[in-house]
């Protein structure tokens, strides 16, 4: 981070949204840790979950009416010049309008905040799942793949719509840097979504005859990315992936998951049936992710962003899964103990 | 009591003993327990030497550490000691490439009787676009010619043929001949792949060739928008003609059913003189006698250049080239075969 020379005015801050978020928190960790980042605000309607030094919380919902004017009014006063924008729900909601506002709405006021106080770099964290899955994909998606995941999903639509926001103002403000991060299905020993409820289950429902390719990447490695990207400049999209791919089958063999096969005729409404009851963790149109290929092709990052990612696809998936057994160790260890 | 520097990372993962094929998984596993038991003493001596401050991240450490091996065993148990028994990452999955191997040689040796011409028109080494004529309503011409590669040709094996996308609608099917090799036709794909110097096979004429009316038998049809040049030129891949004689006579297809084929997302219900009539009996393919000819490769990309992608005009004209080319093979194939069934 350049350093202002004058002494007169301000030291320049690094904020973040969502730093009660998976992606937020993590990060902000690492950036507590850093002693090249003097300064650093955290924006969320929750307190992260740990102690911190050297960040100022500011308590701000950002699906509140004239969120963008009390932004500004951060921004202007910490002299923010980069921001990094995770504040977005990860697991499909029941409720989507409080999704809508939070990451359409949301995303617009972090942006004409943004755009007032003339930030000079803007990091956004979004999703391979923006891709969608269909039978038509390429086996790796670039990054200028057209984004095809809302069409059935109301909620990934509005990640679009986010990600599309972020593009225009990419074009009117070409002295800002914008980069758009997208990491495929995170996994490691302390992220929790529904992806890894769906992992944590013993037995699950599977669409009869399809087995497609799945890839992961490791906690770490998309921390990590956000680092390069808040050091350097990057304009631009990246895919944030993990080397190699797994089939479905295996990754529930390694898992440890029993799979019970369903044609899909019948498995789309009972799952949607058991969505609206709140019973299952994702809604029917994630099932196109079990069935169709939706991974995503990490030549971009690794080529401008020298991006090289520790744990292997493989790597990631085992890290999750030795973490998890090593939990249920522990858990059985304490009922040892109490009975 | 000092715990390694490398403990916690994950290089000190790749430095725990992998199974090797000369040690077997029990004494491997057996080496693991000494390492964790080693670990316990470890966390013992540092119990009653260290303070209870300091205890608190030598904990932390170790069960980091313990969390590793037991990810490293993990891993060694999925992979077993066999590494190329991997996906690779266009999902082809070589443990079963080889247990369905014996049913393709069957259909290449004894059902279709292959006879194949001009093997020595495929480099030694290096890319190359195998185009062909494409007929039979499955892929099984792209099966074919990439199995005559793997079965005839002295040193290359890294073959691979790309398919329609409509099969990977359906279940099991498109599951199957992924895993098998197949790679979904796209632009993107083929061209990972002729990266990599692969060789692949393309079927310019798509989906009107594999449903191919069977009055219209070995006539080449429309060769799509000139893609495959394009990506000869983009890619620096010498094209290798080839004609595929007696797919065409696998299915004869007498009549088209789109109106029905809408209701499941398919291009087209195929109707032969056996199917549906049979039933599942008429998906049988008829034993014709093939011949696979490979043709002398032509090097567009030396002559034009990687910017020739962008005339459309000279792709178009060098499409028909390489068309006229296969057609005239195959007649010349036809001209010389006595009988379907027996070449």
């Amino acid at each position: 981070m350049p350093q202002n020379k004058k002494k007169t005015s301000k030291e320049k801050a690094i904020a973040l949204t969502g730093t009660a978020g998976f992606v937020g928190s993590s990060l902000l960790r690492e950036l507590e840790k850093d002693p090249k980042y003097k300064k650093i605000i955290a924006i969320d309607h929750q307190k992260p979950p740990f102690k911190t030094e050297k960040t100022k919380f500011y308590r701000l919902d950002l699906t509140e009416t004239l969120a963008d004017s009390k932004l500004l009014e951060i921004f202007e006063k910490e002299n923010v010049d980069t921001v990094v924008h995770a504040a977005f729900p990860v697991s499909p909601p029941h409720n989507l309008t409080w999704a809508h506002e939070l990451t359409s709405v949301g995303t617009m006021y972090v942006i004409d905040a943004c755009a007032a106080k003339k930030v000079r770099k803007l990091i956004v964290a979004s999703t391979t799942e923006v891709y969608g899955a269909y039978a038509t994909n390429p086996n790796f998606l670039s990054e200028d793949h057209p984004l095809r995941g809302g069409f059935k999903s109301r909620f990934l639509r509005d990640k679009i719509e986010a990600e599309g926001q972020f593009r225009k103002f990419a074009k009117k403000h070409p002295e800002t840097c914008v980069t758009i991060l997208r990491p495929c299905t995170m996994l490691g020993p302390h992220v929790r979504n529904y992806k890894t409820t769906f992992l944590q289950n013993r037995v699950i429902f599977t669409v009869m005859g399809y087995d497609p390719l799945f890839q992961f990447v490791h906690e770490e490695d998309v921390t990590r990315a956000f680092q390069l990207a808040i050091e350097k400049d990057f304009p631009g999209v990246f895919n944030i992936v993990g080397n190699g791919v797994l089939p479905l089958s295996k990754v529930l063999n390694l898992a440890g998951i029993t799979s019970i096969p369903i044609p899909a005729p019948f498995l789309y409404p009972a799952v949607q049936f058991l969505w609206y009851f709140q019973m299952i963790p994702a809604p029917a149109s994630r099932l196109d992710f079990l069935k169709y290929l939706s991974v995503a092709d990490g030549k971009k990052a690794k080529e401008i962003m020298e991006f090289a990612p520790r744990y292997s696809t493989k790597e990631a998936l085992l890290s999750f899964i030795g973490a998890q057994r090593l939990r249920e160790a522990h858990l059985m260890e304490a009922a040892d103990a109490t009975s | 009591m000092p715990l390694p520097k490398e403990a916690g990372k994950i290089h000190y993962l790749k430095s725990l003993p992998k199974p090797s094929s000369s040690s077997s998984k029990e004494e491997w596993v057996e080496r693991l327990e000494k390492k964790i038991d080693n670990l316990e003493k470890e966390f013992r001596a540092a119990q009653t030497s260290a303070s209870k401050s300091e205890i608190l991240p030598l904990i932390q450490n170790l069960e980091k550490r313990f969390q590793e091996v037991l990810h490293s065993f993990l891993s060694a148990r999925s992979s077993g000691s066999n590494e190329e028994f991997e996906i690779d990452e266009f999902g082809m999955d070589p443990a079963l490439v080889k247990k369905v191997k014996p049913f393709f040689n069957f259909l290449y040796y004894n059902y279709w009787r292959v006879s194949v011409k001009g093997m020595n028109q495929i480099p030694n080494e290096g890319r190359g676009l195998i185009v062909s004529n494409h007929s039979g309503t499955l892929p099984y011409d792209g099966s074919m010619i990439a199995a005559s590669i793997i079965n005839e040709h002295t040193s290359r094996k890294d073959v691979r043929f790309l398919v329609e996308d409509f099969v990977y609608h359906f279940p099991f099917l498109g599951t199957f001949i992924y895993r098998t090799g197949g790679v979904r036709a796209c632009p993107e794909n083929a061209e990972r792949l002729l990266e990599t110097n692969h060789l692949v096979v393309v079927f310019p004429e798509g989906i009107k060739g594999i449903g191919k009316h069977y009055k219209n038998r070995y006539r080449l049809q429309r060769f799509g928008r000139g893609g495959f040049i394009k990506l000869a030129l983009r890619t620096g891949s010498p094209i290798i003609p080839t004609a595929v004689i007696g797919a065409e006579e696998i299915h004869p297809l007498i009549y088209k059913s789109t109106i029905l084929a809408r209701a499941f997302g398919i291009p087209y219900i195929p109707v032969t003189p056996s199917f549906p009539l049979l039933g599942p009996l008429g998906l049988v393919p008829l034993p014709s006698k093939w011949t696979i000819q490979f043709g002398e490769p032509i090097d567009f990309a030396k002559e034009y250049g990687p910017e020739a992608a962008e005339d459309q005009l000279l792709v178009n004209k060098l499409s028909e080239v390489v068309r006229e080319k296969i057609q005239q093979m195959i007649f010349e194939n036809l001209k010389n075969r006595r009988s379907i069934w027996f070449g």
